[in-house]
């Protein structure tokens, strides 16, 4: 039993363990070369893109012990002892993440100066606009039925 | 854990970038949650430091897609409670 428990153990740190990188790889997010792009040289004017980035992720793992299989001799409601219930250890690592971006604004350095330009993204505020809309409409309508009924 | 090893706010300056005269340091501001199961980052441009003969200068960088996202939130909520108050105001006073 104390050995399927040490296996387990050292089965779930060992996943825990590859699982660390990915973590890393999350958090190099946080860093300013994730949101400022490498210098574009165009001419005379260099350009650089400044993004808002999100990233986030997690993981988990479990595990559990049970007999390697089913004893032929034993009877149903027969108990089974503790040392053949560890027989067999099953355990498992799993994690998912993901990442962002959208760019904020566009930084351009040239021979009349440096200036920045926002990014406007037209498409956000739409899909933004309809959601309110929709939301004042229906808290709206159902003000309407209530102030009659 | 404690709440301040979690939750982090972070200003940091990039790598500058140097034109002839003009050198550009980039400011970015992440926050940062670490949880023993995870994480999450979100880091977003603040400002750039413009330094031209021996003179500096802040740039902000404005998230204009943020700014009205969150105004017509805002303009959205305010109008649905305006509306909700004056409905059941409306609602009192009918015999």
């Amino acid at each position: 039993m104390i050995d399927a428990r040490n296996t387990l153990q050292s089965l779930t740190d060992k996943g825990n363990e590859q699982l660390r990188p990915m973590l890393e790889r999350i958090f190099a997010a946080a860093q300013p070369g994730a949101v400022f792009s490498e210098p574009v040289v165009s001419g005379n004017y260099t350009i650089i893109t400044a993004s808002e980035v999100t990233s986030g992720g997690g993981f988990g793992s479990g595990g559990g012990f049970g007999p390697a299989t089913p004893s032929a001799k034993q009877q149903p409601g027969e108990e089974v002892s503790q040392s053949e219930q560890a027989n067999s250890v099953g355990g498992g690592v799993g994690g998912g993440g993901g990442s962002a971006g959208r760019p904020v604004a566009v930084i351009i350095i040239g021979p009349d100066g440096v200036t920045v330009k926002p990014v406007f993204d037209l498409t956000k505020i739409a899909l933004a606009g309809i959601t309110a809309g929709a939301t004042m409409l229906a808290v709206l309508r159902r003000a309407r039925k209530a102030s009659k009924g | 854990m404690r709440l301040k090893d979690m939750f982090q706010v972070q200003t940091v300056s990039g790598q500058p970038v140097t034109v002839e005269s003009v050198t550009v340091t980039p400011q970015s501001q992440a926050l940062i949650v670490r949880l023993p199961i995870g994480g999450f980052v979100w880091n977003r441009p603040t400002a750039i430091l413009v330094e031209r003969d021996e003179t500096a200068k802040r740039f902000p960088i404005v998230d204009i897609t943020r700014i009205l996202q969150l105004w017509l939130l805002g303009f959205s909520l305010v109008l649905s409670i305006v509306s909700l108050v004056k409905f059941s105001q409306r609602k009192e006073r009918r015999p």
